[in-house]
């Protein structure tokens, strides 16, 4: 953007290269902000491997968001095809160059051009300088100078009049983007890359084991840091994309809303509602564990929620999944025919991972479901590297998140190369259940537990997870003396636990019989002695009467006695 | 410059084999005056049905420049007679031009 973007740090005054940024998602994040201001740079590939593109990623960009007014001069298509062909992206190329903001210099050069003796480019630098003039251009992309070279006989007069060309936009100040073909030893086919040395990226359309996966590399960059790697890049329907991690920003609303697993026993499992809404989910296992079958359930929950559903499948055909979701229960064909449920079903080796994404993404875009199921993540890692697969991965589950769907996502665990990538996701991921095979006592058996859950209270158990043909539960296991039982032992355990539930209950009936019995006895015996103490109570009355009227005798006598033996006048004696 | 035309063939020639040129030169560079001076010639030799030349100097139209389609100097356009041919580079490769032109060598005999 501007050339005086100079900063000071005091006693070691440092200066920062000016740059500008492309606006490419992920681009500007590994050159640190973008091109070098005022300096050309060269982007080179094979044909088709978005070089135009990302010549007019960066010139429109300029325009609509950093204010540089920009120049195309492009020899590949004419005026018309370039324009179309970036309509699709929202780049309105006709507009702009209406508001004096871009100039499209489109020629088709002649191939049947007469060569009659010695010349120069002086005039593609004169309408060079004119059009960079008419609009103020801050930005140049010339697209692609192969083309000079097919044109024009003489190869050393032409690599000649470039050098002299991007001696004079380097002097003019212009931040440009020149693209090229690649060469079969050399980064380009004429060698032009000895006169840009400034910056180098470098595109490339690689097939690996039959997908094809673009790639973008920095391959120099004077006087700046940038990432070294090969990072893949994606054309989708929003344009160039290139995919490194860092880019992927934290600044999503998140929903305290739960929803349903579908499985009762599984929400139990997960603090007793179900995973929060908009969250990453990835239920895990080897081959055979019902990875689909806890999907399909989480659909199913959310169909009858009367929300909407996107399923990808990669490994199984939408009649093979009804048919085998039947097996349990869930009736998958009756949700597509209201509408709520859709299926989109591929071979993920038939295209390379950017498109995946990209139609995934565009599918997403267009059912706008609250649920979005991909059936396994894992098998689009085959015949990529865990980085492609982890950026892409990072890339979805980001872009699910933003826009508030739930995302579940089965992973085949022991894939090669598939456990890297997932361990690189898992960062994102909210909820992670892992199914498992418990093996005992002759038999094979489905647990499943929870690895992690983000933000909620989960169980630490290991449950069995049981698939049957009126559904899928998910019931506590037993743990026993010998471990946790599952299967038939849990069976055993479970009845023998009842059995011995029972006795203790007959137990204690009798106890509070004999309690009763024995209260009454007492109480019969109480009333007894009660009975006992009122007759004594009235004997002992009786008896202290007597006594009392035998004393009251006593005295009587004893007054008597006493009169007769005292001397008394006579005429007291009564 | 002078622009040729014999009577005589004239007459025959309908006004579209006329041939018209417009040649693009980068000023007043000794290659360009050169390369005026070596057109000039040829076609005051060879184009017997007479020419018109128009000259532009990139520097001085550089719309014309755009609007062309140019890159190299000298560019030599040949508009009519049909089909529309361009020749790059400072003549002196005097049978190709004649050649693209539509000239033939033989016309400066009947001169």
């Amino acid at each position: 953007m501007t050339n005086t973007d100079v900063e000071d740090l005091g006693e070691r005054p440092r200066v920062q290269l000016p740059k500008s940024p492309t606006g490419i998602d992920g681009f500007d994040e590994i050159t640190d902000g973008g091109l070098p201001t005022g300096r050309p740079t060269l982007v080179c590939g094979p044909a088709g491997a978005g070089k135009s593109l990302f010549a007019l990623h960066f010139l429109v960009n300029g325009v609509n968001r950093y204010g540089d007014p920009g120049v195309l001069l492009t020899f590949e298509q004419d005026r018309a095809d370039v324009v179309a062909d970036v309509s699709s992206l929202g780049f309105d190329l006709d507009g702009l160059e209406r508001d004096g903001q871009l100039l499209v210099d489109a020629l088709t050069l002649e191939p049947q051009v007469v060569d009659t003796g010695d010349f120069d480019l002086e005039a593609l630098m004169v309408r060079l300088a004119f059009s960079v003039k008419k609009v103020g251009a801050k930005r140049v992309a010339i697209d692609n100078v192969e083309a000079l070279f097919a044109t024009f006989s003489q190869p050393s007069l032409i690599r000649s009049e470039l050098r002299r060309l991007f001696r004079w936009l380097k002097n003019q100040g212009l931040t440009t983007v020149i693209t090229a073909e690649r060469g079969d030893n050399l980064l380009t086919r004429h060698g032009i890359e000895e006169y840009l040395s400034d910056c180098v990226v470098v595109l490339d359309d690689r097939v690996v084991q039959d997908v094809a996966t673009r790639r973008l590399r920095v391959v120099k960059y004077r006087g700046s840091t940038h990432g070294r790697n090969e990072y893949p890049f994606l054309i989708g329907p929003d344009g160039l994309e290139v995919l490194p991690i860092t880019s992927l920003g934290l600044n999503q609303e998140v929903s305290h809303e739960r929803v349903s697993t579908g499985v009762a026993g599984l929400d139990e499992m997960l603090g007793g509602h179900g995973v929060f809404q908009g969250s990453a989910v990835l239920v895990s296992g080897t081959s055979g564990t019902g990875k689909t079958t806890i999907a399909a359930r989480f659909a199913d929950a959310a169909c009858r929620r009367g929300e909407k559903v996107l399923f990808f499948s990669f490994e199984e055909s939408s009649s093979e999944i009804y048919r085998n979701m039947a097996s349990v229960g869930l009736d998958m064909a009756g949700w597509v025919q209201q509408g709520l449920l859709r299926f989109h079903c591929e071979r993920p080796t038939t295209r390379g991972l950017e498109d995946h994404l990209a139609t995934m993404q565009a599918l997403i875009r267009e059912f706008v479901p609250t649920l979005v199921v991909i059936d396994p993540v894992s098998s689009l890692a085959r015949g990529a590297t865990a980085f492609d697969v982890s950026a892409m991965l990072m890339r979805q589950v980001y872009y699910l998140k933003a826009s508030g769907i739930t995302a579940v996502m089965t992973v085949l665990n022991g894939e090669a190369g598939v456990e890297q990538a997932i361990v690189r996701i898992s960062s994102l991921v909210d909820t992670s259940l892992e199914v498992v095979m418990l093996t005992a006592f002759g038999e094979r058996n489905r647990g499943v537990y929870v690895l992690k859950s983000r933000g909620m209270a989960h169980s630490n158990q290991v449950r069995e997870f049981l698939l049957s043909d009126t559904g899928v539960d998910v019931v506590p296991v037993v743990i026993g003396a010998e471990g946790v039982l599952t299967g038939s032992a849990r069976i055993a355990a479970q009845s023998a636990e009842r059995a011995a539930s029972e006795g203790l209950s007959r137990e204690s009936e009798r106890l509070a019989t004999a309690l009763e019995h024995r209260r009454e006895s007492v109480d019969a015996h109480v009333d007894t002695l009660r009975a006992d103490f009122a007759a004594e109570e009235q004997l002992t009355r009786q008896l202290i009467e007597a006594s009392e009227q035998q004393q009251q005798a006593v005295q009587r006598d004893r007054l008597a006695q006493g009169l007769r033996r005292t001397v008394i006048p006579p005429e007291d004696v009564p | 410059m002078s622009t040729p035309s014999e009577p005589g063939t004239d007459e025959g020639a309908p006004d579209t084999q006329r041939l018209q040129l417009t040649l693009f030169v980068s000023g007043a560079s000794p290659r360009s005056v050169q390369a005026v001076r070596r057109l000039r010639d040829l076609c005051d030799r060879h184009a017997a049905s007479g020419y018109d030349l128009e000259i532009v100097d990139i520097y001085q139209q550089p719309e014309d420049v755009l609007a062309r389609g140019v890159l190299a100097v000298p560019t030599l356009i040949k508009e009519l007679p049909l089909p529309v041919q361009v020749l790059i580079g400072d003549f002196t490769d005097e049978p190709r031009v004649l050649a693209t032109l539509g000239l033939s060598p033989a016309e400066t005999a009947d001169g």
